[in-house]
């Protein structure tokens, strides 16, 4: 309403506001045509002196009623004749024209004063200038206005009328649209519908295939619904399975643990018995063989801690918390150094290096990786141990390098491998276990673990989280 | 100069040669000390055959040749004095570097009606008051616009008349001497006459 009654409003301007600016030429037009008939029919007058009949021409000017006076003045600018429609009539200062100029205007309030030179076979002979009422001008500008009122009146009533069936028709069924729209994206009810009409226009079609679509949008949710109840239940049988699983496992592990190592025990303790009570008893090979009994179970006994620890990491939750991966390395070292105090070891290690995963988890993935670098320089007299970050290909990883024994690149695969050791067990005790655990902590993290390394020259394992 | 070449007309009508020139050069004399009142009303006459000489050339302007043969071939607009000159250099300074349609305009001075015949315009002194019958029947359709102070000019034959109303120089006409001698006078001319008239030549 108030965008077409402004767009109204200006259109009415625009036209009134042309129409008085091509009237005020017109006028002015007739003006200019008026002074040069009165000019040239006085051109005699003025070359012969004769004021009586230059006065005569002039009033022939009585027949346009808006010429309110006239006059013809001599090139130097005095009077020489004049018409005054009405008897009292005021001096005029007219515009000077300039040089070479034949015409000027001037509009004062209510009338235009148009001054004009006479110009007879070339040459400038006098001046002829007339005022003219501009009240037609302004009854006519009353009268647009009048007229535009009164069409704008009569326009907004009609639209202001004719408003509430358009409404009926197409507003409201849009209205009502945007409202259901609303409301299904709000509640997510899908169930509700735009209520059809009869008429067969744009607008019905419009809601037929809301309508429609919304039906889709309910199938689809139900379809969704149903798969993600079904997808649920899959899950909840899966999570059975697995504890159920998991529970057999613990159970497995505890039975090992206790069943495997109760006769280990047994194999240990009998054989140091025997080396205590029958030791002298025994030859040399006879001590030597019961050592290597004794050897073995340890051993084994060992192997199935590690295992266990294997099997654990495995199966244990990981609880993410930020953590302070230096002082664990520094703490771990610290351990080690404290283990074998006459070994001299230097420890590199950067500070400050947090991480988020869990603490148990990674202090025995440190454990692990410091354990070996101690481990497999012990065979240098003086071995470097290093902790740090280091960036590869942007993200960042955490490296522990040593100076040690090394490994051969060429089995780089079976480093991490469970049970897979490159060094005999004469030179670095070990089970093989170490890295595939530490390989697990750092996968159930979600990182990788790699390593580098050459034989005598000393071994980096990279790991990221 | 001007003033001094008017007073001579003047003493010309009344005076012989001879006193003439004596009081010419005694007034030439006595002018430079009596400056004022005799160039007020030598200012008055110069004015007056000023305006003359302006109006002859406006004559010019409002009146329409017929295409004659012996005009065409004129290049110059001939405005021409005969009898005594009363306007003197005044003409000559007014007339100078104007045109009528497209002719320069050249003042002439002639002592015989023969020797006007060529003449656009031509002023008949008061001097030829008694030659005027002779003179315009020497002009007899010529084509020649005769203008004149003579009285009755216009009675006698003559086309325009110079005449005094009030302190103002106006013109009659004499329309059918003008038609008969092939002239067209524009009607803006006609309307600032003060009279018409339709006389066929009277002559005396």
């Amino acid at each position: 309403m108030l965008v077409s009654g402004a767009a109204l409003l200006l259109a009415c301007g625009a036209f009134i506001g042309y129409d008085l600016f091509s009237f005020r030429q017109a006028v002015l037009n007739n003006l200019s045509i008026q002074a040069q008939i009165a000019g040239s029919n006085a051109v005699s007058a003025l070359l012969f002196d004769d004021q009586n009949s230059a006065e005569k021409t002039l009033s022939a000017l009585r027949v346009s009623p808006a010429i309110i006076s006239a006059g013809i003045l001599t090139p130097e600018g005095r009077p020489f004749a004049a018409y005054s429609r009405d008897k009292d009539d005021q001096i005029q200062i007219l515009p000077r024209l300039a040089a070479g100029q034949t015409e000027t205007h001037r509009f004062g309030d209510s009338e235009v004063l148009l001054v004009q030179s006479i110009v007879f076979q070339g040459k400038p002979i006098g001046i002829v200038y007339i005022r003219s009422g501009l009240d037609v001008l302004y009854a006519r500008l009353r009268l647009y206005l009048g007229i535009s009122a009164i069409v704008l009146a009569v326009s907004l009533l009609a639209a202001l009328l004719i408003s509430p069936i358009f409404q009926r028709q197409i507003s409201r069924p849009i209205a009502q649209l945007a409202e259901i729209a609303q409301l299904v994206s709000r509640d997510k009810n899908y169930s509700v519908r735009a209520a059809e009409s009869n008429s067969r226009d744009e607008v019905s079609v419009l809601v037929e295939a809301f309508n429609s679509m919304l039906s889709q949008i309910q199938e689809r949710d139900q379809a969704l619904r149903k798969a993600h109840d079904e997808l649920e239940q899959r899950v909840q049988e899966r999570t059975t399975e697995l504890d159920n699983i998991n529970k057999e496992l613990e159970a497995f592990s505890y039975s090992v643990s206790h069943d495997l190592r109760a006769p280990l025990r047994a194999i240990d303790g009998f054989s140091q018995a025997l080396l205590e009570d029958f030791g002298e008893k025994l030859d040399s090979m006879g001590q030597d063989h019961l050592h290597r009994v004794r050897l073995a179970a340890q051993r084994m006994s060992a192997l199935i801690d590690d295992l266990l620890n294997l099997s654990r990491v495995t199966r244990s939750e990981i609880h993410r918390e930020t953590l302070d991966l230096s002082a664990v390395v520094r703490a771990t070292a610290d351990e080690l150094q404290r283990g074998a105090p006459s070994r001299n070891v230097n420890f590199v290690i950067t500070d400050g290096l947090k991480v988020n995963g869990d603490s148990r988890l990674l202090r025995v993935a440190i454990e692990n990786l410091l354990g070996n670098a101690w481990k497999y320089t012990s065979g240098h007299s003086c071995a470097r141990i290093e902790f740090g970050l280091y960036q590869s290909n942007g993200r960042p990883a955490y490296f522990v390098r040593d100076d040690g024994a090394g490994f051969d690149p060429r089995y780089s695969q079976r480093l991490f491998g469970a049970f897979q050791r490159l060094h005999a067990s004469s030179e670095f005790p070990g089970t093989g276990i170490g890295l595939a655990t530490v390989q697990r902590i750092v996968r159930r993290h979600g990182g990788e673990i790699w390593a580098e390394g050459e034989v005598e020259k000393g071994a980096t394992f990279y790991f990221t989280l | 100069m001007k003033r001094f070449i008017n007073t001579e007309s003047f003493l010309n009508v009344f005076l012989a040669q001879r006193t003439k020139r004596y009081l010419t050069s005694l007034l030439l004399i006595t002018s430079f000390f009596l400056q004022p009142s005799i160039s007020y009303t030598q200012q008055r006459n110069a004015s007056e055959y000023e305006v003359k000489a302006t109006y002859l050339y406006n004559f010019g302007r409002f009146v329409h040749w017929s295409a004659d043969a012996s005009f065409a071939k004129n290049e110059s607009f001939p405005i021409c004095v005969i009898g005594q000159d009363p306007f003197g250099t005044t003409l000559d300074t007014i007339l100078s570097g104007e045109t009528i349609e497209g002719r320069p305009v050249v003042a002439k001075r002639v002592s015989k009606p023969q020797d006007a015949l060529d003449c656009r315009i031509l002023y008949i002194s008061l001097s030829e008051n008694a030659r005027l019958k002779e003179t315009l029947a020497g002009l007899d359709k010529a084509g020649v616009l005769t203008v004149s102070d003579i009285p009755q000019f216009s009675e006698r034959g003559g086309m325009i008349q110079f005449v005094l109303v009030g302190n103002k120089i106006r013109f009659e006409v004499n329309l059918t001497s003008a038609q008969d001698a092939g002239l067209t006078m524009s009607s803006d001319l006609l309307k600032v006459a003060t009279a018409v008239r339709k006389f066929s030549q009277l002559g005396d």
